[in-house]
């Protein structure tokens, strides 16, 4: 049964025939059904062409191409339609005409080609799309690796609480203006930034009270700097850089800004805080600066702001630093020197304004430095007060002056006490009674020929346990005796709870005896603070004594004993004892 | 934009891509010189390659034919490689060009690919993962976007399972999918199987695997079956992919010469 050419009906034969030659050729995307349908309607437009006057081979073109636009795109598939047209079309078409070989044969060469050509396109355009889309994968996996570089600069370079530059860039902007003269900036300078009492937030409101605040300081610092670089080293330190100043003027009025930036008041958690902070300001000369140093600098700059009070700036000035630099490094030299012997002790007589009998001395601390001669204890105590040295270097004089002390002898009369000064930290150390009790039991000196000096201050302390140690030793039978008394808070209350054997009062009240007009008032003072100290049986020393005639007005008004230059300035023992013979 | 941790940082052509090697069964020319040679490397070890490769795909076509005239009108191709023809949006959209898709490969190269493809097609997007992180991929902001996981929805993992080893635990990752999805969800599996293969074939396969970054972990029919965990298996259940409710019975024939297994599994309740 022949079919109707060019018709679109139910697949024939023929049609089913090419379908199963080209299935599993390539991936066909479509049903057998719909493949059958596609290559029924192709069939009659090869049935059309090959009898269509005058001959086209357009239209095997068209076959081809279209072929390869249904997918029925592979070698295997060329192969097989050619097959099959040329051994069926004819025949189960029923096709008649008188040049059907010579048609044929061209009809088929136009499939051919229609469908090479499209093949190749089809092959170049997939070519040219795969390769675009590999460029296009790698473009985009470059830019996210370099996304992710950034990131992971911005994180290692940068603050994420308040999202500033932290520390690290701050040092690298530093480095960088510093070693890059062609800047053409002559002067830099650094602000170094504390809140002040930063803590009692953190304490009293807790931490993310804390941090919200740091946030609100981070963002106004950085609006009121503009194009300054504020970044935040840790914790509530920030720092500003100021790449290109004229003069300390110029960071001054940095400064400012900053302050007042940072004082508004800000609102945290529905509370209100007026916060303040200290700026250490560091100015100069871009050549021969070294980063390093420069916030070193700016670090001491600050604690000296902060040690004022806070809420201020200070200005670096070396020669303070330098002072400041020599005095650490003192403090630092303390425990070599105590290991060399460098100490010594010097006495001061303690003078009776009863008789004139020596009845103690005060031992002095002197440190015979190998570079800078004899120093005085105001030149390092303090230092090593600070830094704790002092327990260490007490320790030392207080055995010296018991070691010392046991070995003087008065002649017959009573030998001389030593009294030793106490630090606050000697005081509150624990073991302070067995130190002063193996002392005396090693040298053999007797507890009533020791006594021990301690300021008001010391007993401020809320403590139990120094009061009770200090109890201890008046009960063994040291002498206490309260320094510097009336320079402190002079607080009474502890002479009531305290085993305290003796007043020393200080020389500023004694200063005011030397001119009899003037030191009236004095004069008063010491007159009841002698005759207080005498109705709770303690006796009282005054310091400071430089003339015959303050000795002679103490003595008027009752007091026991002076000590100062008009009595004997500090010597060592021997040329003390000397005089007692 | 953040590169996944997973993503190779350079686009390394001259390493065969499991992605263009499949599209070379299939006919295509989306690939290049290594694709082509670890892929004829293949075709010597298992000749049926190429026939694997289009059996799976007219499995795709038919399961998704299927779901779609179900009603399913949402699909999370996972593994969507090199859209060639026949694509899932292709099939579904002719249906109903509501229909949205999702599709989801780890190639980088195939990523961008299909996005050129895609463009403007705004009811498919192509998504930068991993199977192996289907957390990833359910949250991923593009795919909550397209997809409405209160809504069915027919997960799509076909020919590529067999890229994910054991160690990788794909009975966890096929539940974190299942637990995501609404009842009346689809899951289509479909893996290369060692059933009925020899040794020789098996480890010769194997071996040209291992030249790409994702190596060959070949399932039997238990595991397979297994791997429906939760899902109500259609019928006739899981088989040799021609098989699967085929168009004419003859395209059935010599099923096992497809060496892909798979099924179609329905999420009850």
């Amino acid at each position: 049964m022949a079919e109707s050419p060019g018709a679109i009906s139910c697949p024939g034969t023929f049609a089913k025939a090419w379908a199963k030659a080209v299935s599993g050729t390539s991936y066909l995307p479509m049903t057998q059904a719909q493949l059958e349908s596609l290559l029924q309607r192709l069939s009659g437009q090869l049935a059309g062409a090959l009898l269509a006057e005058p001959f086209d081979l357009r239209a095997g073109h068209r076959v081809g191409a279209e072929l390869v636009a249904a997918h029925i795109a592979s070698a295997e598939g060329l192969g097989r339609t050619v097959e099959v047209i040329q051994l069926r079309l004819v025949r189960d078409l029923g096709l008649v005409a008188e040049d059907v070989e010579d048609r044929m044969a061209r009809l088929l060469a136009a499939v051919a080609t229609g469908y090479a050509r499209a093949l190749r396109d089809r092959t170049l355009d997939e070519q040219e799309s795969i390769r675009r889309a590999a460029m296009m994968a790698r473009t985009h996996a470059e830019r996210a690796l370099r996304a992710s570089e950034a990131r992971f600069r911005h994180q290692a370079t940068h603050d994420p609480l308040t999202g500033l530059p932290n520390r690290t860039l701050f040092t690298e902007r530093l480095t960088a203006a510093l070693n890059e003269p062609g800047r053409g900036a002559q002067r830099i300078g650094v602000c170094f930034l504390d809140l002040d009492r930063f803590k009692v937030v953190n304490d009293t409101l807790g931490h993310q009270a804390g941090d919200r605040l740091l946030n609100t300081v981070a963002e106004r610092l950085c609006q009121s700097m503009g194009e300054h670089l504020v970044a935040r080293l840790g914790g509530d330190e920030f720092v500003i850089l100021v790449e290109r100043t004229g003069g300390t003027d110029d960071m001054v009025g940095v400064a400012e800004a900053a302050l007042a930036a940072v004082r508004t008041p800000a609102l945290v958690d529905g509370h209100e805080l007026q916060v303040t902070a200290s700026i250490g300001i560091v100015e100069r000369q871009v050549a021969g600066a070294d980063p390093s140093d420069l916030m070193r600098a700016a670090d001491s700059t600050l604690h000296w702001a902060k040690s004022a009070g806070g809420a201020r700036w200070a200005l670096y000035d070396a020669e303070r630093n330098r002072r400041e630099l020599a005095r650490y490094a003192l403090s630092a030299a303390i425990p070599a020197a105590l290991e060399r012997g460098e100490f010594y002790l010097d006495y001061q007589p303690l003078t009776s304004l009863h008789d004139g009998r020596l009845i103690g001395v005060e031992a002095l601390v002197r440190w015979r430095h190998p570079e800078l001669g004899v120093l005085r204890p105001d030149s390092f105590i303090g230092l090593a007060e600070e830094t704790g040295l002092i327990v260490q270097l007490g320790g030392w004089v207080l055995a010296e002056a018991c070691r010392e002390a046991e070995a003087w002898s008065a002649g017959g009369a009573e030998a001389p006490f030593v009294s030793v000064n106490l630090a606050v930290r000697q005081v509150h150390r624990p073991g302070l009674v067995q130190e002063v009790r193996a002392l005396l039991r090693q040298t053999g000196l007797p507890p009533q020929r020791l006594q021990l000096e301690i300021t008001e201050s010391t007993m401020m302390s809320t403590a139990k346990e120094p009061v009770r140690a200090l109890r201890v030793l008046a009960d063994l039978g040291v002498r206490i005796a309260i320094d510097d008394f009336g320079t402190g808070y002079s607080n009474l209350a502890y002479l009531r709870d305290l085993p305290v054997t003796e007043l020393k009062v200080a020389g500023e009240f004694v200063a005011g005896l030397r001119s009899p007009s003037v030191g009236r008032t004095d004069e008063r003072i010491l007159a009841s603070l002698v005759s207080l100290a005498h109705a709770l049986d303690l006796t009282v020393t005054a310091e400071g004594v430089e003339t015959a005639g303050q000795a002679e007005r103490l003595r008027a008004i009752g007091c026991d004993a002076a000590q100062g230059w008009h009595f004997g300035r500090p010597a060592p023992a021997d040329r003390i004892l000397a005089r007692m013979r | 934009m953040q590169r996944p941790d997973w993503a190779p940082d350079t686009i390394d052509i001259e390493r065969p891509s499991v992605a263009r090697m499949y599209d070379y069964y299939l006919g295509g020319s989306h690939n290049f010189a290594a694709d082509r040679a670890a892929a004829q490397a293949m075709v010597a070890a298992v000749p049926e390659a190429p026939l694997m490769a289009q059996a799976n795909r007219a499995f795709l076509r038919r399961a998704v034919h299927h779901l779609a005239d179900a009603g399913i009108r949402q699909f999370l191709d996972i593994g969507s490689g090199i859209p060639t023809v026949g694509n899932v949006h292709e099939i579904a959209q002719r249906i109903d060009p509501r229909s949205r898709i999702v599709y989801v490969d780890v190639d980088p190269v195939a990523v961008a690919h299909s996005r050129e493809i895609l463009a403007g097609n705004d009811r498919t997007v192509v998504v930068q993962e991993d199977l192996r992180r289907p957390e990833k991929i359910l949250t991923h902001p593009d795919v909550r976007k397209l997809l409405d996981l209160d809504q069915p929805v027919a997960v799509m993992i076909v020919a590529v399972l067999h890229f994910v080893s054991d160690d990788d635990r794909p009975a966890e990752l096929l539940r974190t999918l299942r637990d995501a999805l609404a009842p009346g969800s689809y899951l289509v599996l479909s893996q290369a199987s060692d059933e009925g293969r020899s040794q020789d074939e098996r480890a010769e396969a194997e071996r040209v695997y291992r030249r790409t970054d994702n190596p060959l972990w070949v399932r039997n029919r238990a595991e397979l079956t297994a791997l429906f965990d939760g899902f109500e298996i259609l019928d006739p259940g899981v088989v040799w992919v021609p098989q699967w409710r085929p168009d004419t019975p003859e395209s059935a024939e010599d099923a096992e010469r497809a060496v892909f297994m798979g099924g179609v599994g329905r999420l009850g309740g």
